[in-house]
């Protein structure tokens, strides 16, 4: 799959989707969107770049380090990142819920404030939902990767 | 007085917390653990010593919709076995750390001892019946890994798993019957409750609405079934035996004192509820059947601890014959036997423990006249075996001579074959002397062959049996102080009216009395008849299978082993496309003929009277067509590209039916899955192999169950379009804005309504990725050590410097 035609296709396809990505997380609180969508975009963006080049591209050709070879799949960065992700992703979602706790609210309890004034924009909306969605973005993220990553590499 | 709650809850909880803590204490103490968890029971003792006076029930609520909540009932049949369990476990902690000494796995046996202390506290004290099912299965638990506590023995194993099975099924037996005494609670107290204390208080009403129900006989089946098996009843007492594999300690403290009287227990407990001709049909008999039969092998065993253990299921048969009985003394006799019996039945296990200890065998025929070396020893069993051979004016005589007139005025009521209750009674107490002297006579006559010389038992294992036995004496001498004491108020519980216990030696002769001299003087004049009645009770039970309960078990545990065997690799023969058959195929046929009990009315009719966007009919169309041209594609890569369309036609419904959430989601999952063929697409067959026409028959008929499953359950539960939308749905569109602060409703309900299905979404998703890293890296660890262990195999145990 690692032809030309494929290689230049992703070039140009993965930035957008990215940002697609990204827009749909943000506005999905109001519009069609969210994190799990959002999540399950990033992973198809993901994807392609592994399908058109390889899992050390992401390393070696946009971070531009050394990958240390010989190393099994389990102990590969990239992989241990998508881990990260995935665990950072569960303490996010389980921290946005004992954070209500604090405040003397019931376990996920989630509030929003309307912030007026901001340029550009004019007025935003800061829910904590939000928080707590971008916790299930980066499980999505993390765990569909991970299983991607490590089964392929069977 | 009202119970404090804390007080009781500290109580029950303490020996858990001390469980989870003892790898460590044992860490820093060594084998004195044993005398920590002998502070931990006296602790618990203490703490329900204060609550004697205390009369009540107190909890705190833990699921209020369903009514269940930790909650304890505090009065005198639960703390006398609440106080019992600690008490002896006090001794049998103390009695451990001597007993099982330079033994390994010390850890974890005091661990087990622990849990299973508090266990037999929570089923005591507590009275809400999911709080006792889950107390009394960790009973079993516990029971387990103390049999198993030898776990390289092939014996010890087989014995713990039988108790296990046998226990535990019957705890599944117990947890039926309690459903159904919930459901019937709802006719009877107005709602849906788990609350014991609430029934016993309305039984008459409890009864009525189980009997209206039909529910009566099969919860009274279950919950003796339950009490039978935990209580080693005929005929499910084979496990009791085998369990003696246990370290001694245990088999005084589980398999005598405390968690074979569970079931006892509880039908003491549930006795004023379900009292009725049926309940003394099925318990009086399967009691006083277990009394003869127990009391029979007792006489034929040759192993001291053998015969301790029928000992104990013959007895256990005299509290169940006792709670059998529709009349006071019934009662009074199954109250006062659980403690007269623990206070007897202990002593004489740890003096089993003694004499194999110092002795060095448990064979009755290598062992007599040791009186010479352990003079203490045999002064505490001359009580003990005495008292349980009902001999006046040792304590089990008081209780014993109980149920004699509980049999003896139930016959005279009812005439007939009721007689042959106080006849076997009777006949069973004959049984009883015989093998009381038989144990007796380890100490007494003359020194057999080949026992080599017998050494003085440390205090540590003489003190806790002298402590029981002095008790027994304290009872026996003055057995209204106890009754006044404890036994009362056990009494009041267990009664079905007033009963007021009054205990003596007898001043006047009366049948029972009679009853009790038949019984003392046929067992003397039986006993030089034993070898004889051994003999031939052991031709009994060699008897082929039918007769044989250990041989059913046997042949139901094989039976099961071989055809789960056949069946697992019929299920699960490797294939995916047949596990894949299976689970679709079944799950259909399942909610099919779910759906068919039920008997919901098809909406067909309705369905006529939509009008279907021409957008949309081409839509599903083409979808169709995707789908047909899917199951004919020739190779992977045109199957992969078809099936995309497919998914792309049904977002594009999505879309026109005003779903962009799901178009959305749709869309994206689509795109992932095509390139996760891409990237797996190089390593499949480019085209498919021959397909047998059976094959393909089998795969067409599962595909039209579950397509068909598929549309029955979208009929039927999916409302029409014309049909009002629900609160639910209601309250969610009008809310979202002002309560979760988002316009669209599908994310506001996943992050803030229901964000708690979300976070356990999360997890099953966080889980499935953990397994599959595990499975991946286990496989590749798998493979790499296969060969190493042929070559070399692991030797066992841990003797390498």
């Amino acid at each position: 799959m690692t032809t030309t035609i494929m290689r230049t296709t992703a070039r140009v396809t993965v930035p957008i989707v990215l940002v697609v990505a990204i827009s749909l997380f943000l506005q999905g609180h109001n519009l069609p969107g969210g994190g799990f969508i959002g999540g399950v975009l990033t992973v198809a963006a993901f994807v392609l770049i592994y399908v058109a080049y390889d899992l050390d591209y992401l390393e070696s050709g946009v971070l531009g380090r050394e990958v240390a070879s010989g190393t099994s799949v389990f102990e590969h960065r990239t992989v241990t990142a998508y881990r990260r992700a995935l665990l950072a992703g569960l303490v996010i979602v389980l921290g946005s819920g004992f954070a209500g706790i604090l405040v003397g609210d019931p376990f996920l309890t989630q509030g929003y404030v309307h912030i007026e004034g901001v340029p550009i924009y004019h007025e935003v909306e800061l829910a904590s939902a939000l928080v707590f969605d971008l916790g299930v973005f980066l499980v999505v993220v993390g765990s569909l990767l991970t299983i991607v990553s490590v089964v392929s590499a069977e | 007085m009202a119970p404090d709650l804390t007080i009781v809850t500290t109580a029950v909880a303490l020996p858990f917390v001390a469980a989870v803590l003892s790898p460590l204490l044992y860490r820093v103490l060594g084998e004195r653990t044993g005398y920590a968890g002998a502070v931990v029971a006296a602790a618990s003792f203490g703490l329900l010593a204060t609550e004697v006076n205390s009369d009540g029930t107190v909890g705190a609520s833990w699921i209020p919709a369903l009514d269940v909540g930790i909650q304890f009932t505090v009065d005198g049949w639960g703390l006398l076995f609440a106080l019992l369990a600690s008490g002896i476990g006090v001794l049998v902690f103390v009695y451990s750390a001597e007993y099982m000494h330079g033994e390994e796995e010390l850890a974890r046996y005091y661990a087990a001892l622990l849990a299973f202390m508090g266990s037999i506290l929570g089923v005591a004290l507590a009275s809400d019946l999911v709080f006792i099912f889950l107390f009394w299965e960790l009973t079993s638990l516990c029971s387990f890994v103390l049999i198993g506590h030898y776990t390289e023995d092939g014996e010890s194993r087989y014995s713990a798993r039988m108790a296990m099975v046998v226990t535990v099924g019957g705890g599944l037996c117990l947890l039926a019957g309690l459903l159904m005494l919930a459901v019937a609670a709802r006719g009877a107290l107005g709602g849906v409750t788990f609350d014991l204390t609430a029934m016993i208080a309305n039984d008459e009403a409890m009864r009525a609405s189980l009997r209206e129900s039909g529910l009566f006989v099969p919860a009274l089946g279950l919950i003796v079934a339950a009490a039978a098996a935990k209580s080693a009843q005929v005929p499910l007492h084979f496990w009791l035996p085998n369990a003696m594999v246990a370290p001694t300690p245990v088999s005084a403290f589980l398999h005598s004192a405390t968690m074979v009287k569970v079931g006892v227990y509880f039908l003491g407990r549930v006795r004023p509820l379900l009292m009725s001709p049926e309940w003394v049909w099925l318990v009086a008999t399967l009691g006083l059947l277990t009394m003869t039969v127990g009391a029979l092998l007792a006489v034929a065993a040759t192993d001291t601890k053998e015969l301790l253990a029928y000992s104990t299921a013959s007895h256990l048969g005299l509290m169940v014959a006792g709670f059998g009985f529709d009349i006071v003394y019934g009662g009074e006799a199954g109250a006062f036997h659980l403690l007269n019996h623990a206070l007897f039945k202990a002593p004489l296990f740890l003096v089993a423990g003694i004499v194999a200890h110092e002795a060095g065998t448990r064979n009755l025929d290598h062992l007599g006249g040791l009186w010479r070396e352990l003079p203490i020893t045999a002064a505490i069993t001359v009580v003990a075996a005495l008292s349980m051979a009902g001999i006046p004016p040792f304590n089990g005589f008081y209780s014993k001579e109980l149920l004699f007139e509980a049999a003896y005025e139930v016959a005279h009521e009812a005439g007939g074959f009721a007689w042959l209750y106080p006849a076997v009674a009777t006949l069973a107490s004959v049984l009883t002397v015989v093998y009381s002297v038989k144990f007796l006579a380890l100490f007494f006559g003359e020194r057999r062959a080949p026992v080599a010389d017998v050494h003085r038992p440390p205090i540590a294992l003489v003190g806790p049996p002298a402590v029981l036995a002095t008790a027994a004496v304290v009872v026996s001498v003055a057995p209204q102080l106890a009754v006044d004491a404890i036994v009362q108020g056990a009494v009041d519980a267990t009664a079905t009216g007033e009963a007021q216990l009054e205990v003596g030696l007898p001043t006047h002769f009366s049948p029972p009395v009679a009853m009790s001299a038949v019984a003392v003087l046929g067992g003397f004049a039986a006993y030089p008849l034993r070898g004889h009645l051994a003999a031939g009770i052991r031709r009994g039970v060699d008897a082929p299978i039918p007769v044989r309960p250990s041989g059913w078990y046997d042949w139901i545990v094989s039976t099961t082993e071989v055809s789960s065997a056949r069946f697992g690799s019929a299920v699960h023969n490797g294939l995916l496309r047949t596990y894949v058959g299976w689970v679709a195929g079944a799950g259909s046929l399942l909610a099919l003929a779910g759906f068919a009990a039920v008997g919901g009315p098809l909406g067909i009719g309705e369905i006529g009277g939509i009008g279907v966007p021409l957008a949309v009919a081409v839509v599903l169309g083409v979808a169709t067509l995707a789908g047909v041209a899917v199951a004919t594609a020739s190779s992977h890569v045109s199957g992969v590209l078809t099936m995309s369309i497919l998914g792309f036609m049904l977002a594009i419904f999505f879309i026109l039916a005003s779903a962009p959430d799901l178009a959305l989601t749709q869309l994206v999952v689509e795109t992932l899955i095509l390139l996760i063929f891409l990237l797996v697409l190089q390593r499949l067959p480019s085209f498919y192999s021959e397909i047998r026409p059976l094959a393909l028959a089998r795969d067409a008929a599962v595909s039209i169950l579950v397509g068909a499953m598929a549309f029955v359950s979208v009929l039927l539960t999916i409302p029409g379009p014309a049909a009002d939308p629900t609160s639910v749905a209601t309250y969610y569109t009008e809310q979202a804005v002002p309560g979760g602060g988002g316009t669209n409703v599908v994310n506001v309900i996943l992050v803030d309504f229901r964000a708690f299905d979300t976070l356990g979404e999360l997890l099953v998703v966080a889980t499935a990725a953990i397994a599959i890293l595990v499975l991946v890296t286990m496989r590749t660890r798998g493979e790499a050590s296969a060969p190493e262990d042929e070559a070399e195999p692991i030797p066992d145990g841990g003797d390498s410097p």
